[in-house]
């Protein structure tokens, strides 16, 4: 399995074991224009954070690299990668293919 | 309360300002407790212990907390308790405090207390624990003359913990203020006998803090018992006016 499809299957697991701890999160259809941060996001920030911590745990594991996703990289980004679920895929495969 | 020795063993605590004064006490306090402690401090740390491990780092620059705290997680893997304790004082009215010595203050009391946090959740968010205690004073409340910025930092220490016990709650992380009212410290032998009976005559119980006055609370706020406990503000002593 390839690093893309790999880091597709830890977010969509991230996701879904958010959604099954918090009933309110209503996404039904994951795309690369899904909006995570900002006017028109499907979940809060406090949300998000979790996401965050839960992703890097399932990166680290699967990958056996630790990665930081808020560091000050991501956050001086010209387009964030926390805004929609199709930067944030891209921004970890971009970390990952790095370290890997 | 729990079993002290045994709940206490082999948890890793992170104090800042572990040099001196309250610091030093708290780092030989919870080393006596069983746990292992890591001493962030921008001088040289002499103090040999067992479980005890130095930091010398400057907690308002970014990098060394990044650098400081890549290290904690190398060699313990996570972190349960931290302790915001590193503060500069500049006593001085506001017409003759410098620009200099005021973004001192800001910066080591308020702003390295911040990026440390920041640092320390990332660890406690992992495990879904951790209990960070912010070290205020009674100056916040009081605002004595000659310590604007510095009750103005201590004051902020409080608000940002209160925002921080919210961020942070669903990862079991709580973030508490206490307030030291005046203690036997190296600064306080600097401050006169007139002063001194000034910040007493502020509080309720007139006497100076001991080190068993702040560790029973330390104590308290990283139990298991304190799980509900967030974004309290406790003053010791208590406060007359």
């Amino acid at each position: 399995m390839n690093i893309s499809t790999k880091v597709l299957q830890l977010m969509l697991e991230a996701f879904n074991e958010l959604k099954s701890q918090n009933q309110a999160i209503e996404i039904n259809k994951y795309d690369d224009n899904l909006i995570l941060f900002g006017s028109g996001a499907t979940i809060d920030s406090l949300t998000l954070v979790s996401l965050i911590v839960d992703l890097e745990s399932k990166i680290s594991e699967e990958f056996s690299c630790e990665i930081s996703l808020t560091d000050d990289r991501a956050m001086t980004r010209e387009v964030s990668p926390f805004d929609t679920f199709g930067s944030l895929k891209i921004y970890i495969e971009e970390l990952v293919s790095e370290i890997k | 309360m729990e079993n002290k020795s045994y709940y206490f063993k082999n948890k890793i605590v992170c104090i800042t300002g572990s040099t001196r004064d309250v610091g030093k006490n708290l780092v030989e306090y919870f080393i006596r407790e069983g746990a292992i402690v890591i001493g962030i401090s921008r001088t040289l740390d002499k103090l040999s212990l067992e479980n005890y491990y130095s930091i010398q780092g400057d907690i308002s620059n970014a990098e060394d907390m990044k650098n400081a705290f890549a290290e904690i997680k190398n060699k313990f893997g996570t972190l349960h308790f931290l302790i915001n304790n590193a503060g500069v004082s500049h006593s001085s009215q506001a017409l003759f405090l410098t620009i200099e010595k005021a973004s001192s203050m800001i910066n080591i009391n308020f702003l390295g207390a911040f990026i440390v946090s920041k640092e320390a959740a990332k660890l406690m968010m992992k495990n879904k624990f951790g209990r960070i205690i912010n070290i205020g004073s009674i100056c916040s409340t009081v605002e004595p003359i000659g310590a604007s910025i510095y009750s103005a930092t201590k004051a902020a220490i409080h608000s940002l913990s209160n925002s921080l016990a919210k961020e942070f709650a669903s990862f079991n992380i709580t973030s508490n203020t206490i307030a030291l009212s005046p203690f036997p410290t190296d600064m306080l032998n600097t401050i006169s006998q007139k002063d001194i009976d000034w910040y007493l005559n502020e509080q309720k119980i007139k006497r100076l803090a001991t080190i068993d006055d702040i560790t029973n609370v330390v104590e308290f706020l990283c139990s298991e018992k304190s799980a509900f406990i967030t974004a309290q503000f406790i003053q010791l002593g208590g406060i007359s006016t």
